[in-house]
């Protein structure tokens, strides 16, 4: 039966494994060893053979594009668990705050409005709208609901969102097209330290945040009842989380646009690996596997069709996709 | 007495529809503003009854053949997966593009495709499941199609506009393929409605009472494809016509399918022809500015913020929203 797991511990319904520790050993050790493998494949792969241009493009191109991804990676795959945490539904995903769609809003309105705004700024802008829309849905949700109605009123706020964009993008001709592209699906194409210097300090600032939320996390995991009769003042705790994952996702967004889908995987594969753990225990976990597949996606994004560069969020969709659907069956059938 | 509130609804909104946007000066109409009221207008507003009739009975047949209050088609994987059948079959190029009835074969298959996946995935979880599930395989089907469109924009031309759903520039050729099948399956669901009323009581009180629930429900879910990918072949994705309508619907008439599905019919064409109304005269107003030359609004724009609206109100009002 799904439907208890679901609603009581927040935890899949997957099978339920022998030993946990049987599991966790050998993720333990062929995490590091894959994130390694994915860090220094990006690093050396197709480097050009003058030792001069190899420099260049290593150290101005090659290292800030890999760092954003493994921390972007991580934050989102953050994010995703404290989303699931927080509203207790592992379906939950961080496309649902409205962030990524509020992003692409405001770079959209910027660029089809022809407004001045230097082309240098627009990562701030889009920052800017991620953290405005993610602010409008979790405005709209309030503090005193459950989790189902803000998980409700997210889905009914960032749908609207997307029909405003949509319509704000048909008016875009060919050239403002191409410069919103990024917006639509994420890619690390052409990220320099400029955009990195963007991220960076936030995701500094956010990580001792994301620490002093988990004890609340593992309160809220009781329940909301059990977690009120606790002292916890339940909404204001749980917007306080969704918040967080909110700025988590934006900063993200604000230089490289949706990285679809990992805040969904990432956090499930943690479960995978160490079933009924609680969001402390997962978050090493979650940030691993989100910085990892989020690497991964990008070399495959930059090589599988070389010389031409796809785009970073057609492959962690296309897997994000294909392993949602997996989940769901498997929940379908315990 | 609600009828009446529902038909003068209706006509104040077909009335608004006629009036509002650009070309046309009321009192006296040249001979061109006449073929623009003829060949223009008039096919728009057939659109916008056509397809929110449609949208708002396929919800309502979802709702009582699942005996779920939060299924749609846009939530169901029906409106997605026609959206996506549509685009994928253009991008493949096995419908061209400016076939209406390519568009509508794409969309019934899509649609079809799309409802039965989310079906086969969520059968067996509790209403709040279903919708759950629904929301992530919408998520999914429109992450393709955000894709799909991504790599060959210029081939897409206005399918920006048509995915958040928008009646502009369809003409009487559009209206001419879809309007049989969605009428035959608009009164083919009214026949029907007692039958599947039924089944709205519950599988065992259905099967009390003889109906055996399995046929039934597949003939429920049948119409509600047909009518919802008919729509969106017509008119594209307009978003929580589906969702909404059908309880307000039910709200004004009752639960009997026999009152409500008519209402939600009605309802729904009002709803439509009314957001279209208001996109008009936000177009004319946005055009006004200095950039805005190219700026439509769709009334599928008008719709999702509308019912966002209704949504948010709704779920802030019940504190106990399950969905898990």
């Amino acid at each position: 039966m799904t439907a208890p797991t679901a609603a009581t511990g927040g935890t899949p319904g997957t099978a339920l494994p022998t030993s946990p520790a049987a599991r966790r050993w050998p993720a333990a050790v062929a995490l590091p060893i894959a994130l390694a493998a994915a860090i220094v494949l990006t690093l050396v792969l197709a480097l050009p053979a003058d030792a001069e241009v190899a420099r260049v493009v290593l150290w101005e191109l090659r290292v800030p594009r890999l760092l954003l991804a493994l921390l972007g990676g991580a934050a989102v795959g953050v994010a995703g668990l404290l989303m699931q945490a927080a509203l207790r539904n592992p379906l939950a995903v961080p496309e649902l705050l409205g962030v990524s769609t509020g992003g692409a809003l405001a770079a959209a309105v910027v660029v089809v409005w022809a407004l001045p705004v230097p082309a240098a700024a627009q990562p701030v802008v889009a920052l800017a709208g991620a953290l405005t829309g993610g602010a409008l849905c979790l405005a709209a949700a309030g503090t005193g609901r459950g989790p189902g109605a803000v998980l409700l009123i997210g889905a009914a706020m960032s749908t609207a969102l997307q029909a405003v964009l949509l319509a704000v993008m048909a008016a875009a001709d060919r050239l403002q097209y191409d410069t919103l592209f990024r917006y639509l699906v994420g890619s690390l194409t052409g990220i320099t330290w400029d955009h990195a210097r963007l991220t960076l300090p936030w995701l500094l600032l956010c990580a001792p945040l994301v620490v002093a939320v988990l004890p609340a996390l593992g309160v809220l995991r009781l329940g909301d009842e059990a977690a009120a009769a606790l002292g916890l003042p339940v909404g204001r705790a749980r917007v306080a989380v969704l918040g967080l994952a909110a700025v988590l996702v934006a900063v993200v967004i604000g230089p490289c646009g949706p990285i679809a889908w990992i805040g969904f995987v990432a956090p499930h594969v943690a479960r995978h690996v160490r079933p009924h753990a609680d969001a402390r225990a997962l978050l090493p976990w979650a940030a691993a596997f989100g910085a990892l597949f989020t690497t991964v996606a990008d070399l495959a994004a930059r090589h599988v069709f070389a010389p031409a560069e796809t785009p970073l969020g057609a492959w962690t969709a296309a897997v994000g996709i294909l392993s949602g659907l997996i989940l769901l069956r498997r929940r379908g059938a315990s | 007495m609600r009828w009446w509130w529902a038909v003068s609804a209706l006509v104040l909104a077909v009335t608004a529809e006629i009036a509002v946007g650009r070309g046309v000066d009321w009192p006296q109409l040249d001979p061109l503003e006449q073929r623009i009221l003829v060949e223009l207008r008039l096919p728009r507003l057939v659109t916008a009854l056509l397809a929110g009739a449609g949208l708002g009975a396929a919800g309502l047949l979802l709702q009582a053949v699942l005996r779920n209050p939060l299924a749609a088609p846009e939530l169901a994987g029906v409106n997605p997966g026609a959206v996506l059948g549509v685009l994928g079959g253009i991008q493949l190029g096995l419908v061209p593009a400016d076939s209406a009835a390519g568009a509508l074969v794409a969309a019934l298959l899509g649609g079809a495709a799309g409802g039965s996946l989310m079906w086969l995935l969520a059968r067996d979880g509790s209403p709040a499941q279903v919708a759950a599930y629904g929301l992530l395989g919408s998520a999914a089907l429109a992450g393709l199609t955000t894709l799909l469109l991504a790599y060959q924009p210029s081939r897409f031309g206005n399918a920006m506009r048509w995915l958040v759903g928008s009646v502009d520039g369809r003409v009487w050729a559009h209206v001419r393929v879809a309007w049989p099948w969605l009428v035959t399956a608009l009164l083919l669901a009214w026949l029907c409605s007692a039958v599947l009323g039924v089944l709205a009581a519950g599988d065992g009180h259905a099967a009390a009472l003889g109906l055996s629930p399995r046929p039934v429900r597949a003939l429920g879910l049948a119409l509600a494809v047909a009518l919802a990918a008919g729509a969106v072949a017509l008119a594209g994705a307009l978003t929580f016509v589906g969702l909404v309508v059908p309880h307000v619907a039910r709200a004004l008439c009752g639960a009997d399918l026999r009152r409500a599905l008519p209402a939600a019919a009605l309802l729904g064409a009002t709803a439509v022809v009314g957001a279209d109304a208001v996109a008009q005269a936000l177009t004319v107003l946005v055009q006004a500015g200095s950039a805005g030359q190219r700026l439509g609004v769709p009334a599928g724009a008008v719709t999702a913020l509308l019912g966002a609206v209704a949504l948010v109100v709704v779920a802030r009002r019940s504190p106990h929203v399950e969905v898990s």
